[in-house]
């Protein structure tokens, strides 16, 4: 393998190239008409411009970024995360191209990517599940009398989707029609595929997910697992690994659970196995992502490994020379997902032009990012600027590095989740580890960071006055 | 100077300045722009990064956060009350787009009734759809945007009677 | 000595209070500011210096002499807009309801002079009921020392009239002499003789507001150069308007730094539409070439049919003259004609360079405006702009038909540069009627004499309707792309920037007035 193609931007693009060029491989980079100043394109070895800024027609487009890379002889794709990294016709266009795709096979994609066949497949192997139907569906009335069956509350969730998008929990019957149209839209709009599951609400529940890599001879491996329950609106804000409330009984259970999963579908590379844990600690399988995980290098931190080179390795058909029993946890490592955010008003996206923009650095800190000062944040893609990791001894000490790091972050022109970062290390709760998926909805609202933001704001304004009233005495005559 | 004054914060927060608070803030010049601060035993760093002082505005930067800050005298506080604005016209009665984005759905017509918080429309920005609710109850004059348009942040979408 | 010093405080304090704390609750009340908080607001912060605060009059009749206020209902002094300097008086309605004094008038004569001596502009903010009555003729020669000092000063310093309130009788004079006067929607009024009268003298029936409003002066009289809608917006806009005026006629207004980039502007070339009959608006031309959002109208709903105003252009400041097809299709009458004539004379006055935009069909025609002398008043456009020595560049989008070609900026009457769209159609007139003229004969005796009309129509426009043959003659000096106007009038401002004319000695022309 001489020449990588990123089919990607942002700070996952840049990531992956940056491991593929200390491998010594050659990479190129596609862009939109949108992104020709990100980093990702000047970091590069080459770069190709593939269409205008929406996405479907340009980072979207697998047929031009295959054209591309046969034009390049590039004789690999890495997909990162989102885009077409989990579509299972890019891979099999791959394939047929006889370009190596850095993920599983096609068929494997295929059958993850829908909930109904994935649990069709792992049912053999005796994995848990949260209870619901095994049909994707768009019919209102059945919708109705399949919660009415399991009860309220009830999650609807995309059969195609991810990433929070077509998502909706529905507490009482009277909101079922409306927020089952709202997701189906919402899904149909972003995948294409408007089918939805209805399964029980899992209360009280911790997202744990297992880091998982396998090879084509017969090696899988566990990476342990990641924290991922701080979220808001469904996606994921801050993870941590490895969960402060797994046992190594259960932790074991979980992996090999997962390794099973993996096995069930005749896995290739690195995925992810999501779990809900409930409060009793039963875990049911939720869903496999056949991809790399934004939150992939807190494992990485933990586990001391480069997942990405791990993924180039066995995509040309080495074998994993790690053995499960060499794997162990060292230290704690928490990712806070810097979003184009505003954290005051309801996490809404906030555009604009990054007049600052000075990332922290420091020993056990790790900035996955793909912005520079001056740069626009398009509206086109998702918000996310960077990814803050740090990495301690303890989890408190790398609680405490990410507050220090927070500090450090400095961001002009857009509002951002920093701020909510910060709070949710500070919190009682978080630092306790007992908290759930609910954690924003129980104790996070806009007034608190409000009132901590009143304190400093109250300084200013009195710095502001005392200065005022300064300039005032100076004596000023006409130019 | 006697007097006290109302500042805004960044458009979020209000305070009254007194001269007694300015007399016993406790403040240490560090460099040419750059103070400590103690607040209630707290530490503060702060740095004078931008002053207009014609327009009584000035950038604040405390532990690293950046604060605009607008000083209004007596004189700024007469012509407020007494309702005297400059250039901009009054804006009660639109709903203007919160984010740039493409415009999904439309649930409204025009000189539909309808009641707070009822959807309006659907707004997608960054693949997320945000349903934009009515403010109150209210007839629906005009909607100024078609489904699929893309929209810039501000731009007007609905205006009510 | 504490005493003294609190003596002087406790004057200080009186004086700041005008006439009481009631009558400046009442000045609130009926939406309108003070003059210290007028003059607070228009001045940079904290930069007034007020000259005269102790003054009080001297009037011993009509038990006036128990009637004593600090400043004798006028406050005057200096102090800066954005760092330059400025002379200012704001009347103050709530001493003697700002009735002007003898003692009142010598403050403000005071500061006029000075303003005159050391060359900055002078800006007056009326709020006065008239002249104080108790004082007779002494006030009314207070008025007359301050119009003799108005006619000195005109042409040496920018002189600016904001009308805050009434304005009546003799007092109207002050501001109909300075440069411009910008009166407050709803709360101003000025007129010689006020409803009363009017209905004595008359039997008209009129309310103040119908008879001498802002908006009663800015379309119909233009007396008002502009209307503001509340005080603080017509202290901004006095603000705005300075920002495009030097200092004195012996300076030029300080040129904004800009970046400069290829300043082809697009938008230019969609504007004029294809059919000359067809009309469009020539503000949208205007914005093409000018500065972003630099355009600061003046008479903007008088005589519509010529647009006036300032501009920037590559930051430096310009008096624009526009003919506007939207209204009249842009003919010259009366009104429009004396108004762009003033608007001349004021930028030759001060050094302003002047653009002129020309789709001009020609003179208005009728007995209401031979009647009215659109001879003489035509006449005052082409004297202003013949006699103008500042920088005069001239754009022909569409016609210059007749005489109004020579009147509008043309090459003959001293324009430095003279630039053509090549959609210009500059002739003596019409094809239709100077083929009914030429080819009377002809036509008359031909078969199908419609036919022959537009045979002819079509030979004349072929041959005149276009820039050309001006071209030829050097009458224009470059035909341009309108994508380019903004371009070339920038280089040709910065060409022209040290144009010097010296004209023989005179003591002053014979304008026909």
């Amino acid at each position: 393998m001489k020449k990588i193609l990123v089919a990607n931007r942002g700070e996952i693009a840049l990531r992956v190239m940056k491991t593929a060029q200390k491998m010594g491989i050659k990479t190129v980079a596609v862009f939109s008409e949108a992104d020709r100043n990100s980093p990702h394109v000047k970091f590069a070895d080459e770069a190709v411009c593939i269409g205008p800024a929406p996405s479907n027609e340009s980072y979207l487009k697998g047929d031009k970024i295959i054209e591309v890379a046969k034009q390049l002889n590039a004789d690999a794709i890495h997909p990162g995360y989102g885009f077409l990294s989990e579509n299972a016709s890019f891979a099999e266009l791959c394939e047929e191209h006889h370009i190596i795709f850095i993920g599983p096979h096609s068929k494997t994609i295929k059958i993850m990517g829908s909930k109904l066949a994935a649990k069709e497949a792992v049912k053999a192997y005796d994995i848990p599940m949260v209870p619901g139907i095994d049909e994707a569906i768009t019919n209102i009335d059945k919708a109705k009398s399949i919660a009415h069956d399991i009860g309220f509350p009830v999650l609807i969730k995309a059969s195609a989707g991810g990433g929070g998008k077509g998502m909706r929990v529905v507490e009482q019957a009277a909101d079922l029609e409306s927020q089952m149209n709202r997701a189906i839209s919402e899904a149909t709009s972003a995948f294409g595929d408007g089918s939805v599951f209805i399964e029980k609400y899992v209360t009280s529940p911790r997202h744990i997910e297992i880091q998982i890599m396998a090879d084509n001879h017969g090696n899988i491996l566990h990476f342990f697992e990641r924290e991922c329950s701080i979220q808001r609106r469904h996606q994921k804000v801050v993870e941590e690994a490895p969960s402060c409330i797994l046992s190594p009984e259960l932790r074991t259970k979980m992996g090999e659970a997962a390794i099973k999963v993996a096995k069930s579908c005749d896995y290739l590379g690195a995925g992810t196995v999501e779990f809900l844990l409930d409060a009793d600690h039963n875990f049911y399988f939720l869903e496999m992502n056949t991809r790399l995980q934004v939150e992939h290098p807190v494992t990485e931190l933990i586990s001391d490994v480069d997942l990405v080179a791990l993924q180039i390795k066995v995509a040309r058909g080495e074998a994993l020379q790690l053995k499960q029993e060499d794997l162990k946890i060292t230290g704690h490592a928490l990712e806070l997902r810097v979003y184009a955010e505003d954290p005051l008003n309801n996490f809404l996206p906030s555009v604009g032009h990054l007049n600052t923009y000075k990332i922290p650095k420091g020993h056990g800190i790790r900035v996955d990012n793909g912005f520079k000062v001056g740069m626009d944040i398009p509206i086109y893609y998702d918000p996310m600027l960077a990814k803050l990791i740090t990495y301690g001894k303890t989890r408190s000490e790398a609680i405490q590095l990410m507050i220090k790091a927070i500090d450090s972050y400095h961001i002009e022109g857009v509002q951002t989740t920093l701020p909510f970062g910060k709070y949710v290390c500070e919190h009682e709760v978080f630092r306790s580890g007992n908290f759930d998926t609910h954690f924003v909805k129980n104790y996070y609202a806009p007034e608190i960071l409000k009132e901590q933001a009143s304190e400093e704001a109250k300084i200013a304004a009195l710095v502001a006055v005392k200065q005022y009233l300064e300039d005032q005495k100076l004596l000023r005559l006409p130019s | 100077m006697s007097k006290d004054f109302k500042v805004k914060v960044n458009d979020t927060f209000n305070f009254e300045i007194t001269n007694h608070e300015l007399k016993k803030l406790d403040i240490l010049r560090v460099s040419d722009s750059s103070y400590h601060i103690l607040q209630d035993n707290k530490s503060f760093n702060v740095e004078i990064e931008d002053s207009n002082f014609n327009n009584k505005s000035y950038q604040i930067k405390v532990n690293g956060n950046v604060f605009q800050v607008s000083i209004f005298n007596e004189l700024d506080t007469l012509i407020n009350t007494m309702g005297f604005t400059v250039g901009t016209t009054k804006q009660i009665d639109f709903i203007k787009a919160p984010m740039p984005g493409l415009i999904l759905e439309i649930n409204v017509q025009a000189k539909q009734v309808v009641m707070e918080n009822e959807p309006l429309l659907i707004l997608e920005a960054m693949k997320m759809e945000n349903v934009i609710t009515s403010p109150r109850e209210g007839v629906v004059k005009s909607i100024t945007v078609n489904k699929g348009d893309a929209v810039e942040k501000n731009q007007l979408l609905i205006e009510f009677e | 000595m504490e005493s003294k010093l609190n003596t002087l405080k406790d004057k200080l304090a009186q004086a700041h209070l005008g006439g009481g704390q009631q009558r400046i609750d009442k000045q609130h009340e009926k939406k309108k500011l003070t003059a210290r908080e007028r003059i607070s607001y228009l001045l940079d912060e904290g930069s007034f210096e007020e000259i005269g605060v102790l003054v009080t009059h001297r009037t011993t009749d009509f038990g006036m002499q128990d009637q004593i206020y600090y400043g004798d209902g006028v406050v005057t002094g200096y102090g800066t807009i954005h760092d330059r300097l400025v002379y200012v008086y704001a009347q103050d309605f709530t001493v003697f309801g700002g009735a002007l004094s003898e003692t009142h008038a010598e403050k403000i004569c005071k500061i006029m002079d000075m303003a005159v001596k050391v060359g900055a502009p002078i800006i007056g903010l009326n709020d006065s009921g008239g002249a104080r009555i108790q004082e007779g003729v002494r006030s009314l020669g207070g008025y007359a020392d301050i119009f003799y000092r108005n006619v000195q000063a005109s042409g040496v310093i920018p002189q600016i009239s904001a009308i805050m309130g009434p304005c009546a009788g003799g007092a109207v004079y002050s501001p109909a002499m300075t440069d411009f006067t910008i009166m407050v929607e709803h709360t101003s009024y000025m007129f010689v003789t006020g409803p009363n009268v009017v209905k004595t003298v008359t039997n008209e029936e009129v309310t103040s507001e119908e008879l001498g409003g802002a908006n009663t002066h800015a379309s119909k009289s233009g007396v008002a150069h502009k209307t503001s809608a509340n005080d603080v917006q017509c202290l901004e806009d006095i603000k705005l308007l300075l920002s495009y005026l030097p200092q004195n006629n012996t300076e030029k207004t300080k040129k904004i730094e800009v970046n400069l980039n290829d300043e082809v502007r697009d938008v230019l070339s969609n504007i004029v539409p294809e059919n000359p009959n067809k009309p469009y608006d020539m503000h949208q031309v205007i914005s093409g070439i000018i500065d972003t959002d630099s355009f600061y109208e003046i008479h903007k709903d008088y005589a519509e049919s010529i647009i006036v105003g300032f501009a920037r252009l590559g930051g430096r400041s310009i008096g624009i003259i526009a003919n506007q097809p939207m209204s009249f299709a842009g003919v010259l009458g009366v009104k429009s004609s004396r108004k762009a004539a003033r608007f001349t004379r004021f930028c030759d006055c001060f050094n302003i360079p002047l653009l002129v935009l020309v789709d001009v069909p020609g003179f208005l025609p009728g007995t209401d405006q031979e009647w009215n002398g659109i001879i003489v008043h035509g006449a005052k456009l082409l004297y202003a702009l013949s006699e103008a020595t500042v920088p005069r560049v001239t754009v022909i989008t569409r016609k210059a038909y007749g005489g109004a070609y020579d009147v509008m900026n043309s090459k003959h009457i001293g324009a430095d540069m003279n630039f053509a769209w090549p959609g210009a159609e500059i002739a003596v007139m019409g094809a239709k009627g100077a083929s009914e003229i030429i080819f009377k004969r002809e036509i008359a005796n031909a078969e199908d004499p419609v036919k022959k009309l537009s045979e002819k129509e079509k030979e004349y426009a072929d041959k005149f309707a276009n820039p050309y043959e001006a071209a030829k003659r050097g009458f224009i000096d470059e035909v341009i792309l309108p994508k380019d106007t903004r371009r070339k009038l920038i280089k040709a401002f910065a060409m022209l920037e040290n144009k010097e004319v010296d004209r023989p000695k005179r003591k002053h022309g014979n304008i026909p007035l």
